[in-house]
């Protein structure tokens, strides 16, 4: 029994640590330029699709690092084109047009990949299992959990410890001021909206094992992410790590012990939090 | 409580009798309902200005939101869905009459909208439209996971009685006569938005939206008049999506759908906010387009996108509000030489 709980536990980790690593692209985002990007799922997705090609032609991990860097690319054309054009403006405007790409992402991976689903293999090296107190779990799945352990870990210490971390993290409790100061807020964002989007599109192709690849699949976790990105508040790491990994657990608890409101409980803890803080767990700095 | 609905109807700021003007556009805009079908022979074209007009209602709710409060919300589905759901769920498990049904599909959308209002709207800006997509994709989840109640993804036919009102059911169902439905209701709600818009209330929600800190240091509870504006936009939406069940018969978790909503917005943002008929007029170039377009190209969604991007970044006011500046400024001109 206790073996089984630690395994379903394992797993909520596994969906926890995909989501952190999603959401912790948004929040990275927010913190700089104060905007929302919709179309962060549907780099996911993207991601997703161009790590399974990469993949098939160059192995798996090959799929990985191209994904991230081909997502980190797009990252900084985002920026340039998109946030830094429209910085002065509402930032609804940004939401709006994230929105409009998030249509023409969707619809680019139609035409593409076509509306059939893909399935990326799992590669070979970890499509066994590892036995954890007499349960077998899959290798895979731990890896997942060590990449996002990895990922929270080297961003977190890249923002305590990097130069370009302390502007990150002055540049989230005060834009301006920062700016004042001499630091270049638009070179810093290109890289860390860079950062955030490759980072979409590392857990997009981490992800593709595990899910089926299809045009639609950035809108859940879309939703998903924003949800913990709230609950967390906004433009707050730490916050969204805890978010992240409860709502990661909640899920995959809920799945099993009350199935048929397992997709509503996200919900329910979300509006929960925001009676209890309307600005989330954490307020809104990184 | 009472302190709240004293300081709503103590807002004594002026507000300015409605002219004859707009008593006589509601006249004009109603007999024009009446005239087109007569005009428009085609039946094809006359199906798609009933769901124009029925999605139109859904984006002017969208886009009084949008006005009043200044914030943008990405889950208006839900209430839409919630109202074609209660309808059709009512009927089919035979709790109560069509036309009590009919009242309590407006009626449970608005009122649940205004109790989530009272939370989600202290909510700032941005995270208020992640907010709203959130919660709608959660009635979303609920219609396709709560299978004994809804029949899952499949949805079911609603089971119509034979006379709503004392008139055949066969009205709503009929392009020809539901498009005059759905005109001067449309037509009757802009108006209604266009009263609370210039009342006491819509000042109160206007400068809230301005300055929302301001108005609480002058002595306002703000996020009362926020929920409700927020529940006003949501019955405008139940509104669309009962006229939506009462036409097609049929409802299906697709109403509850982010895409619809988004879909909404998209109209809203074309045609423009500023303007009450705004996002009417965008939804009306939004079918038409869609139509226009799906005998041409599959790149329907990316064609949108583009628009949505285009028109966010050229046009902020929409056609709607670029059409009355130029109206505007050639008044003006006209109007200095005579």
């Amino acid at each position: 029994m206790a073996n089984a709980l630690l395994i379903q536990v394992l797993n909520g980790l596994v969906y926890g640590g995909l989501l952190f690593i999603v959401s912790v692209g948004l929040v990275l985002i927010f913190g700089l330029r104060r905007v929302v990007n919709f179309a962060h799922g549907s780099l996911f997705m993207i991601g997703a699709y161009v790590g399974f090609s990469i993949a098939t032609v160059a192995g798996f991990w090959a799929g990985v690092l191209g994904a991230a860097v081909v997502l980190a690319v797009a990252g900084v054309l985002l920026d340039v084109s998109v946030f830094r054009p429209l910085r002065r403006q509402d930032p609804i405007a940004t939401v709006l047009v994230t929105f409009g790409l998030l249509l023409i992402l969707e619809d680019l991976a139609h035409t593409v990949w076509g509306k059939d689903t893909h399935t990326l293999p799992l590669p070979e090296m970890l499509a066994g299992s590892v036995d954890i107190l007499g349960q077998p779990f899959p290798a895979y799945r731990l890896m997942v959990i060590a990449v996002a352990a990895a990922v929270g870990v080297g961003l977190a210490l890249w923002l305590r410890f990097s130069r370009v971390g302390l502007f990150v993290r002055a540049s989230s409790i005060d834009p301006v001021t920062t700016a004042v100061q001499g630091v270049n807020t638009d070179r810093v964002s290109a890289l860390v909206v860079a950062v955030g989007t490759g980072l979409a599109g590392l857990s997009g192709t981490i992800a593709a094992p595990l899910l089926a690849l299809s045009p639609s699949m950035g809108g859940s976790i879309l939703i998903e992410s924003f949800i913990v990105v709230v609950v967390g508040g906004l433009g707050s790491f730490s916050g969204a790590l805890i978010a992240a990994l409860a709502i990661g657990q909640i899920h995959n608890l809920g799945i099993i012990y009350v199935p048929w409101a397992a997709t509503m409980v996200p919900f329910l803890l979300m509006v929960a939090v925001l009676v209890w803080r309307p600005t989330g767990f954490a307020g809104s700095h990184v | 409580m009472s302190r709240a609905t004293m300081n709503l109807t103590g807002a004594r700021v002026v507000a300015p009798r409605l002219s004859h003007v707009s008593w006589l556009l509601l006249a004009v805009a109603l007999a024009a309902g009446f005239g087109l079908p007569g005009v428009v022979a085609s039946v094809l074209v006359l199906t798609l200005l009933t769901q124009a007009v029925i999605g139109g209602m859904l984006a002017v709710g969208v886009g009084f939101l949008i006005r009043q409060n200044g914030v943008v919300s990405f889950g208006h589905a839900a209430w839409y869905g919630v109202s074609a759901y209660c309808f059709g769920l009512l009927l089919r498990h035979e709790v109560l009459p069509a036309e009590l049904a009919l009242v309590l599909a407006l009626a449970v959308p608005t009122l649940t909208a205004f109790l989530l209002g009272l939370v989600i709207v202290r909510v700032p800006g941005v995270a208020f439209s992640m907010l709203t997509l959130a919660v709608g994709q959660a009635f979303h989840e609920f219609s396709m996971k709560a299978q004994g109640l809804t029949n899952g993804d499949d949805g079911f036919a609603i089971p119509l009685p034979d006379t709503l009102f004392g008139l055949p059911i066969a009205a709503v169902q009929q392009p020809e006569t539901m498009f005059v439905l759905c005109w001067s209701l449309l037509a009757l709600v802009i108006f209604g938005l266009y009263v609370t818009v210039r009342s006491p209330f819509g000042r109160l929600t206007e400068a809230i939206r301005e300055n929302e800190e301001r108005a609480r240091f002058i002595g306002y509870r703000t996020v009362l008049p926020r929920a409700a504006t927020y529940a006003i936009s949501a019955f405008v939406a139940a509104l669309a999506g009962l006229l939506f069940a009462l036409y097609n018969g049929f409802v299906s978790p697709e109403v509850l759908h982010w895409s619809l909503s988004g879909s909404a917005l998209i109209m809203a943002v074309i045609g423009g906010s500023r303007l009450l008929w705004g996002p009417a007029l965008g939804a009306v170039i939004f079918f038409f387009l869609k139509d226009l377009a799906g005998n041409l190209t599959e790149h329907w969604p990316a064609m949108i996108g583009v628009t949505v991007i285009v028109v966010t970044v050229l046009m902020p006011a929409g056609i709607a509000g670029t059409l009355a500046e130029l109206a505007g400024r050639l008044l003006r001109r006209t109007g200095g030489r005579a």
